[in-house]
């Protein structure tokens, strides 16, 4: 099988130079509206959300085409396999998964569009995909590991000319992502945050759907709470709004809306990620009933026809990106301290989108994960009357919430695992209420009886007492 | 290299070099913007109202910083004229004949008429303690006037000026609106109203407002809707059939751990509603969305047919568009405030239109056809069409066309952009670069501990350290690392922007003091008071140690040595007790006090606050004495 791979991974190359050939357009007038160039991934097998089953998303291998003029060539030359372009804020670099040779891992490469040097950005154990530039001078990568693809990041390579006021993470590695499973970056948007994928619910369900993190790996949440199908492949355009692929069709997150909204693109099959071209238009991976492969088209929203920009006859062609400058998003100034747990204060654990719970809280059970992945109590504290409590748990580590009423009876228990990073202390409105839930501006209940957590950490922690991380008074 | 560059190099040297050392912010650096284009001191327009005259002809355009009215042709936007009226004007109104123009001057406390033929000012009327809005009644018989300082509204003889009464408003009466009939006025304070002495959480509490609602026939309050939770009330609109009434306002979350800014932690920009359209009670609703903030909304008007509702939003530098109808059956639907779902406003809001820095009043043409805002900082009006909700033209007023240090050094401190989502800027809680009146409760100290007050900035300039704890050396690291690590959340200012802020804040003068005699005499109380303060023996003839004088730690002009001491103010919840002397400027004006806004009034300081004398010896104090200590503080 593995002789297969290599052999087959060895020909993907050679099978470019010809199918080149099959390179289609519809005429000028429909490309003139691509103004740049483009990068895409071509891949004689695509497998969409393979990577999600802790799968191979090109079992064929893969390679990225560069069109430039209307016509497509190799972007990068002695590689057995690339994919996954990211092009940097300024447009001079692309970041991208490789494979020197076939039998390689998938690593972080660069490669500089200048003069199509390449350099390996990263050395890691296991594969390493879907690399994007974060600000502040730093990436974020899926990285393979025992526990499945998690969220990495580290320096790029290109540090910033001056040090940062608080910067987002330390030098080296920094783990993002905490729970069993798999996560692949989708995007960094605007906000800094970065939007990923993995199953719903997180750390244990396979229903792929999208979540955000802030580049320190605090604040993981859901984009939208209304789950049920899967969403994967989410892009944000310049207007705010994240496109992504919800099953086989478009849908979209927008600022106002607590739930999806679907796109009214022609009936097709799309797959994961597109690309905003400075028209508006958008560049899709898509596949009609007639096509035996993924195509890139270009559709504008609103109109009523896809425009084919490149199809090559037995080849998959995905992850459109425009080759041109864009807005950097702003750089997250972490804000963890320096400790080796975390706070989360709860200001209604009776909130949530689940409707009203058939009891009263009165306690609380905090649920971890051991080494072998099995649910660990690590013990109980006190709801208040309110709805509140307050809890030191332990971070940087699956953890979940049950709510239990006075005879101990589980009254709501979380789906899913999240985490909360060491330093972080967290406050939720309350269990699953949703991003579009804003506080009540009242003092919790807990806060008036005592402002020390109940430690659920399961062990003294090493506290930096008071105040202030980074010499700061606030 | 421009001047720009190199005149704000220098600022940044001499503010780091020079002024504060070299602190743990010198040679990071941000996010790099454009920014000054001149180290001239430049006096701007500064627009922050428009009035249209009842023929609609022409454009009143209040200049808040040249001190003018301009009046242009409401054809062409051409000038006609300027009036050069007094300091900080604020806001004007009308007669109802269209034939005065009433100008209210902040910080002269007067009233300019202006003769609007003659488009000359005839008379200047003394009024009271910073003077902001104006209405008159129908009749012509009197002038209503704000004071934000004395929190009233005065009643004047709309002939003579002559001040009749005052009526009781919130803290800090500011805005006000004629019902279209002149039979009410709605009248807003930006300021909240302090909690009862005694309440069961004191400084914690939501904060309360109200609007006053005036029968302008018998010049009586004829009602008092209440706001509940909101700090920071501006403009009114009343539908023309007067069935609608909507205020501006910042809902605060002063009260929760300010851990992060996502999903409106921090402040929550609403409108409430009331009227017959809404019901028995009024009903607040939220303008932001999930991720995008309709920051500090201020101005706001209702087109003639009810059909649209549009609302400036400084920080957030666009005006909101409203779909009515779509808004009361929501309201309707709802029954009740919905301002914690942040997905309500897609219900209604039909438009977000980017217009200048920091826009303010809103005014419509008497067709309803286009939307004047005065965009304060960039002294340009929008104008914008109310029937695509899109920006038909920017109007250019007369002025400096380059951008000072000071300009952009207060734009950046009305702004919402630097702020994760754009959800705050420096002026949510410094409204109009003061204080908010509120405590909060911040999150590095940990959850429900340190809670602090929220202090003026007028002055502050060579009052470092700053923090009540005086942790932080100077104002760069105050408003740069600090702000972006506890406060935005985000990516903040690069040096330079940041040096222009500095500057701006340094800029800030105190407000005249209104308890000063103009001759600078002490009053009798006064007097008094000032020997207690600078008392070195107490009542029993014991001599008072050094530190615990008024005189020892509140010395100096602005009342401050700026050192750190135990007043005994410390709770259960607090870190330390050691808190930084706090400076005694227009101490009258900014309540609550202490550390943590636990004392009320200045008299709760010494009378509940101190029952161990280490916030000076005043338990030795008569009541009377109190008083005059009282009265001399006033006046600092």
């Amino acid at each position: 099988m593995t002789l297969l791979f290599r052999v087959l991974v060895a020909a993907v190359p050679i099978g470019f130079l010809t199918l080149i050939c099959g390179f289609t357009t519809e005429g000028a007038n429909q490309n003139a509206e691509i103004r740049g160039d483009v990068i895409v991934t071509a891949a004689p097998v695509y497998v969409p959300r393979a990577e999600l089953r802790g799968h191979e998303r090109f079992p064929k291998g893969a390679q990225l085409l560069l069109i430039h003029s209307g016509k497509a060539e190799p972007l990068i030359d002695g590689f057995a396999a690339s994919a996954d372009a990211n092009v940097s804020f300024d447009a001079q670099t692309v970041l991208f998964a490789g494979k020197r040779n076939a039998s390689d891992p998938w690593q972080i490469w660069e490669l500089a569009l200048n003069d199509r040097s390449v350099r390996r950005v990263i050395t890691t154990a296991g594969d390493a995909e879907r690399p994007l530039y974060l600000p502040g001078g730093r990436m974020v990568w899926a990285q393979r590991t025992a526990a499945g693809f998690q969220l990495q990041s580290a320096e790029d390579g290109h540090p910033m000319a001056a040090a940062p006021w608080n910067p987002t993470a330390g030098p080296g590695t920094l783990p993002l992502t905490y729970v069993g499973g798999n996560a692949f970056p989708a995007d960094v948007l605007h906000d800094g945050r970065i939007l990923f994928e993995a199953g719903y619910p997180l750390g244990q369900g396979a229903i792929p759907e999208l979540y955000l993190v802030y580049a320190d790996g605090s604040g993981v949440e859901s984009v939208r709470c209304d789950h049920g199908r899967a969403r994967w492949g989410g892009t944000q355009l310049g207007s705010g709004d994240v496109i992504f692929t919800h099953g086989t069709s478009l849908a979209r997150f927008t600022s106002p809306m607590a739930h999806e909204e679907p796109v009214g693109a022609p009936q097709a099959t799309f797959a994961g990620a597109i690309a905003e071209t400075p028209s508006g238009a958008w560049l899709l991976s898509a596949r009609t009933a007639t096509d035996a492969h993924y195509v890139i088209r270009s559709w504008q929203p609103g109109s009523a026809q896809m425009q084919t920009v490149l199809a090559q006859s037995g080849m998959d062609l995905v992850e459109p990106v425009m080759v041109a400058p864009r807005n950097r998003p702003n750089r997250h100034p972490s804000g963890l301290h320096p400790w080796n747990y975390a706070n989360l204060l709860a200001l209604d654990a009776r909130v949530s989108r689940d409707g009203a719970l058939h009891g009263v809280p009165a306690s609380v059970r905090l649920e971890s994960q051991d080494a072998a992945g099995h649910a660990k109590t690590m013990g109980e504290a006190p709801v208040e009357r309110d709805g509140s409590f307050f809890v030191q748990v332990p971070s940087d580590r699956p953890i979940r919430f049950a709510l239990l009423d006075s005879k101990g009876e589980v009254l709501r228990q979380e789906r899913g695992w999240f985490w909360i990073r060491s330093g972080e202390q967290r406050i939720c409105v309350g269990c699953h209420a949703g991003p579009e839930r804003a506080p009540e501006n009242r003092v919790p209940q807990v806060l008036l009886r005592t402002t020390t957590p109940v430690d659920l950490t399961g062990k003294q922690s090493a506290s930096v007492p008071s105040t202030t991380a980074g010499g700061l008074s606030r | 290299m421009s001047w720009g560059a190199q005149g704000r190099l220098l600022a940044v040297s001499l503010l780091v070099a020079a002024q504060f050392g070299a602190g743990p912010w010198a040679g990071k650096t941000a996010r790099a913007s454009a920014g000054a284009t001149t180290s001239e001191p430049l006096v701007y327009a500064s627009p922050v109202e428009i009035l249209f005259s009842p023929d609609g002809g022409r454009l009143y355009v209040l200049c808040q910083q040249s001190g003018e009215v301009r009046v242009l042709d409401a054809a062409t936007f051409k000038p006609m004229a300027t009036v050069a009226v007094g300091n900080v004007p604020r806001g004007f109104a009308l007669s109802p004949d269209g034939a005065r123009l009433f100008v209210a001057n902040s910080w002269d406390d007067s009233v300019s008429v202006i003769d609007t033929r003659s488009l000359q000012v005839t008379a200047t009327w003394p009024v009271g303690a910073e003077p902001s809005a104006l209405a008159a009644d129908p009749a012509g018989k009197f002038l209503f006037v704000t004071n934000r300082i004395s929190n009233d509204v005065a009643v004047l003889d709309a002939q003579t000026g002559t001040e009749e009464k005052r009526l009781a408003a919130g803290r800090g009466a500011s805005y006000m609106t004629a019902s279209a009939d002149g039979s009410r006025l709605y009248v807003t304070h930006v300021y909240p109203i302090l909690p009862a002495h005694g309440s069961a959480l004191g400084n914690r509490t939501p904060p309360e407002s109200e609007i006053t609602v005036i029968d302008t026939a018998r010049a009586v309050v004829a009602d008092r809707i209440p706001l509940h939770s909101v700090a920071g009330v501006f403009h009114v609109a009343i539908s023309a059939d007067g069935r609608l009434g909507a205020v501006a306002e910042l809902h605060p979350k002063n009260l929760v751990p300010l851990a992060h800014l996502e999903h409106g932690w921090a402040f929550e920009d609403t409108l409430t509603l009331f009227g017959a359209d809404v019901g028995a009670q009024p009903i607040e609703i939220p303008l932001d969305e999930l991720e995008r903030y309709a920051a500090r909304p201020f101005g706001i008007a209702i087109t003639p047919d009810k059909s649209r509702l549009y609302v400036s939003n400084g920080g957030s530098e666009m005006v909101t568009a409203i779909d009515v109808s779509r808004l009361l059956r929501t309201v309707q639907a709802r029954g009740q405030s919905f301002v914690e779902d942040l997905s309500a406003s897609a219900n209604y809001v039909v438009a977000r239109i980017a217009v200048g820095h920091d826009p303010r009043g809103a005014t419509l043409t008497p067709n309803g056809r286009r939307l004047f805002v005065a965009n304060r900082l960039d002294d340009t009006i929008s104008v914008i069409d109310t029937r695509t909700n899109r920006l038909a033209a920017t109007i250019p007023l007369d002025g400096p066309k380059k951008i000072s240090v000071l300009r952009y050094g207060e734009q950046t401190f009305y702004t919402a952009r630097y702020s994760f989502q754009g959800q705050i800027g420096c002026a949510n809680c410094h409204i109009d670069s003061t204080f908010d009146g509120l405590t909060w409760d911040l999150e590095p100290d940990g959850f429900g501990v340190d809670i602090v007050e929220n202090k003026m900035l007028e002055g502050v300039k060579d009052l470092a350290p700053y923090k009540w704890n005086g942790a932080n050396p100077n104002l760069p690291t105050e408003c740069g690392p600090r702000t972006e690590k506890y406060f935005w959340r985000s990516e903040s200012f690069d040096d330079l922007t940041l040096a222009d802020l500095v500057l701006y804040i340094r800029s800030l003068q105190p407000r005249p003091n209104r308890w000063q005699s103009t001759d600078n005499q002490l009053s009798a109380a006064q007097e008094r008071g000032k020997q207690i303060f600078e008392r070195t023996q107490d009542n029993f003839g014991k001599p008072i140690p050094e530190e615990n004088r008024c005189s020892y730690c509140h010395s100096g002009v602005q009342g401050t040595n700026r050192k750190l001491f135990d007043v005994g103010s410390k709770k259960p919840t607090d870190s330390s007790g050691l808190l930084k002397t706090p400076q005694l400027t227009n101490v009258a004006l900014t309540a609550p006090y202490l550390h943590d806004g636990s004392a009320p009034t200045l008299e709760e300081i010494w009378t509940v606050n101190n029952p161990a004398d280490k916030h000076g010896r005043t338990n030795d104090l008569t009541k009377n004495q109190l008083n005059d200590l009282i009265e001399y503080l006033r006046m600092r």
